[in-house]
C-alpha cells in the first residue's frame, strides 16, 4: 500500500518523460565506451561493408559473423546442408571463414592458462595511477562540465547545445 | 639446406620483405587487398602502391588486432609477393618471419600451415619484430655501452597496438612485454571520426585518413602550451587538408590555411573560385597521437606509454633497469610521428629514479628496421640451428592431425 503511493501522485506524462530523458546508467555508459573502442579497431565501418556486398553477389546467410562477406562463392558449398558431419579440416575451414581475432582469444581460454604462465591476457598494460583527463566531448579543449545525462564532458554551452543535439547517449543508444 | 632466406616482417598494416643475398632494397607494401569502387578485381598488396587513387579505395586486411586470422586473404598476398616482387621459389628456401609476443595458439596454427603447407619452405623462424630492431640497432650504434650486450628496451609502436619489450642478449624477456592496445589503425580510426564530427564526413575514405594523418598529425611536447596556442582564431596549429577531387590530385595535400575566413575557425571551406574541398584541422593534430600517451582519454582503462615502460621494467630483474633506460629504442610506424621521442623523454623522467640515465634512440628506418635485424639474423649460423623444418612440421603436425581425429 505505501509502495504504490508515489506513481498515484505522478502524472502518466511525468513518467513517461523521465523514462526518455532518464540517466543513462553507469554500465550502460561503459558498454557504449567499450563498443566505440571496438569500432575504432575495425578495418571498415558498416556502410562500406555493405558496399563491398553490393558489388558482389548478395547473398543471405544465417551465420552474422561480419568477417566473412565476400566469401560467398565458398561458403554456399559447405553451407547447403548444415547438419551434415564434416570430416576434414580444410572443408571445415572452408565452410566457417576466418574468425576474428577475439572469436579466436574467447576459444583458447587463456584464464585456464597455468600459473606461471604469461599470456596475451597478462601483456596488456595495467590501467593508468593518474586520473583521466576531461576534454570536450565537441571541440577537444580542456572540459570543466558533463553531460547530466550521459556523462560526456563539454567545455562551454555553445558545446553542450552541440552535444546533446548530436551525440547525447540519449540518441544513440 | 639451401642458403636463401625469405625475411618477411609482416605488420598489420605493411609487409616488409626481402631476400638476404641479394642486397638489393627490400620492397614495402601494404598487407591488405584494397578494392576500389566499381572494380571487380580487387588490388592486391604491392597492387595497391600503384594505384594513385587513394579515395574510395576499402581495404581489408589478413591482420586483425596484430594476429593472423585470415589466412586465405594472406596467401593471396603472400603468393604475389614471392611470385611477382621477389621472384623466389618458396620450395627452395627459408623464411624468416616476426610474429607478435603471445600469439594464440590458433594464430600459429594458422601461420604454421600457411607457412609450411601452402608456401612449402623449407624452414621458417618466428621471432618477434622487437628483437630484430634490435639488432639493427646494435649495428648502428656499437658505442652505446648497453647494445654490446645486446640489451634495451624496444617500444615498437605498430600498427595495431603498441608493445614495450625489453631485449637482453638478443632475447625478449616475456616477464616484462607491455601491450597497450593502441596503434596506428586506431588512431587512424580516431581522426576519421573526430574530423567527420567536427566538419567533413569521411567516414568511407579510411584508407585517405591514414595519408592524412601521417601528413597533418604531430605528438605535442607540451601538451598545455598547444593547447592555448590552438585556442586562437590564427592558431598556428591550423592545417588545412585539400581533398582530392580526381581532376586536379588523386591524393590530395596539406598545406597552411592562407586567408582565415570571419566565421569559425573550425568549418569546412568551399572557396568559390577553385571549388576544392579542405579539411580543416586544429587541436586534432596533436590530441589524436595523443591517445598513445594517455589512452584515459579515449576511455581505455590501460597506462599511457612511459607508465607502460615503467610496468615493464617491474617485470624484469633490478639490475638491468639501468641498462634498459639507457636504450630505448622506438620503432614501427606510429614512433615515426614527429615529436614522439620528445615526448617520451618528457613523460619518463619523471617516472624513473634520477640516479638512472634515460636515453631514447630514433633510427633513420623506424618502419623497416625490424626487417633490416630480420636480413642481419638470417645471415647468421644462429638461423639454420633455431629454425624449425618443415620436417618436423609435419611430424609434429601429423600429431596434431591425429588429436584432431580423436576429438572427432
Amino acid at each position: 500500500m505505501s509502495g504504490a503511493r508515489p506513481s498515484k501522485r505522478r502524472s502518466t506524462r511525468d513518467k513517461k518523460t523521465s523514462q526518455r530523458v532518464g540517466l543513462v546508467d553507469k554500465a550502460e555508459r561503459q558498454q557504449a565506451a567499450s563498443a566505440r573502442l571496438d569500432r575504432l579497431e575495425d578495418d571498415q565501418d558498416a556502410g562500406e561493408a555493405l558496399g563491398h556486398l553490393s558489388d558482389d553477389e548478395f547473398r543471405l546467410d544465417d551465420s552474422d559473423e561480419g568477417a566473412q562477406i565476400g566469401e560467398g562463392r565458398k561458403r554456399k558449398k559447405g553451407g547447403k546442408r548444415p547438419g551434415v558431419k564434416r570430416k576434414t579440416r580444410g572443408q571445415l575451414a572452408e565452410h566457417r571463414g576466418p574468425k576474428a581475432f577475439s572469436t579466436l582469444l574467447d576459444e583458447a581460454e587463456l584464464e585456464d592458462a597455468p600459473e606461471d604462465g604469461l599470456s596475451y591476457l597478462t601483456a596488456a598494460a595495467a590501467s593508468s595511477v593518474y586520473p583521466a583527463r576531461k576534454w570536450c566531448s565537441v571541440c577537444g579543449f580542456a572540459a570543466t562540465y558533463k553531460c547530466v545525462r550521459c556523462g560526456s564532458q563539454c567545455c562551454s554551452r555553445k558545446c553542450f547545445g552541440t552535444h546533446t543535439e548530436t551525440r547525447c547517449l540519449k540518441f544513440t543508444m | 639446406m639451401s642458403d636463401r632466406v625469405v625475411v618477411l616482417d609482416n605488420g598489420g598494416s605493411t609487409c616488409k620483405v626481402g631476400v638476404n643475398l641479394k642486397h638489393q632494397p627490400h620492397s614495402v607494401f601494404p598487407n591488405g587487398t584494397g578494392k576500389i569502387k566499381g572494380e571487380r578485381q580487387p588490388l592486391v598488396g604491392d597492387q595497391l602502391l600503384a594505384c594513385g587513387d587513394l579515395s574510395t579505395v576499402s581495404i581489408r586486411r589478413p591482420i586483425d588486432r596484430g594476429y593472423l586470422v585470415n589466412s586465405e586473404l594472406e596467401r593471396e598476398i603472400w603468393a604475389r609477393a614471392f611470385r611477382s616482387v621477389l621472384k623466389v621459389d618458396p620450395n627452395s628456401s627459408s623464411l624468416l618471419l616476426t610474429e607478435a609476443p603471445f600469439a594464440l595458439p590458433a594464430v600459429e596454427e594458422l601461420t604454421a600451415q600457411l607457412v609450411f603447407e601452402d608456401f612449402g619452405f623449407h624452414s621458417c623462424l618466428r621471432v618477434p619484430a622487437a628483437t630484430l630492431a634490435q639488432k639493427a640497432h646494435c649495428q648502428d650504434q656499437p658505442g652505446i655501452a648497453a647494445n654490446r650486450a645486446a640489451c634495451g628496451l624496444v617500444v615498437d609502436a605498430g600498427f595495431s597496438f603498441t608493445h614495450v619489450v625489453p631485449v637482453f642478449d638478443a632475447h625478449a624477456i616475456s616477464s616484462g612485454i607491455k601491450r597497450i592496445n593502441i596503434g596506428g589503425k586506431l588512431l587512424t580510426n580516431y581522426l576519421k571520426e573526430l574530423v567527420s564530427y567536427r566538419s567533413i564526413n569521411m567516414m568511407e575514405e579510411t584508407y585517405l585518413m591514414e595519408h592524412i594523418k601521417e601528413q597533418a598529425c604531430f605528438v605535442s611536447t607540451d601538451l598545455r602550451a598547444d593547447l592555448h596556442i590552438s585556442r586562437a582564431r590564427q592558431s598556428p596549429n591550423r592545417r588545412e587538408y585539400v581533398l582530392p577531387d580526381g581532376v586536379n590530385s588523386t591524393t590530395g595535400f596539406l598545406r597552411i590555411p592562407a586567408d582565415p575566413l570571419p566565421g569559425s575557425s573550425r568549418q569546412p571551406t568551399v572557396h568559390e573560385k577553385s571549388s576544392e574541398q579542405v579539411l580543416m584541422m586544429n587541436n586534432e593534430r596533436f590530441l589524436v597521437p595523443e591517445v598513445l600517451f594517455s589512452p584515459g582519454d579515449l576511455g581505455l582503462q590501460q597506462a599511457g606509454l612511459a607508465e607502460a615502460i615503467v610496468q615493464a621494467l617491474e617485470g624484469v630483474h633490478e639490475s638491468l633497469h639501468p641498462l634498459l633506460l639507457s636504450n630505448i629504442l622506438l620503432t614501427g610506424g606510429s614512433a615515426a610521428c614527429p615529436g614522439f621521442a620528445q615526448r617520451l623523454l618528457a613523460d619518463l623522467r619523471p617516472l624513473v629514479s634520477d640516479e638512472y640515465e634515460v636515453g631514447v634512440y630514433m633510427p633513420d628506418d623506424p618502419i623497416t628496421c625490424a626487417h633490416r635485424g630480420g636480413a642481419l639474423l638470417a645471415a647468421s649460423p644462429a638461423f639454420g640451428q633455431a629454425a624449425m623444418t618443415r620436417q618436423a612440421y609435419e611430424e609434429e603436425g601429423a600429431a596434431r592431425m591425429q588429436t584432431i581425429a580423436n576429438d572427432d
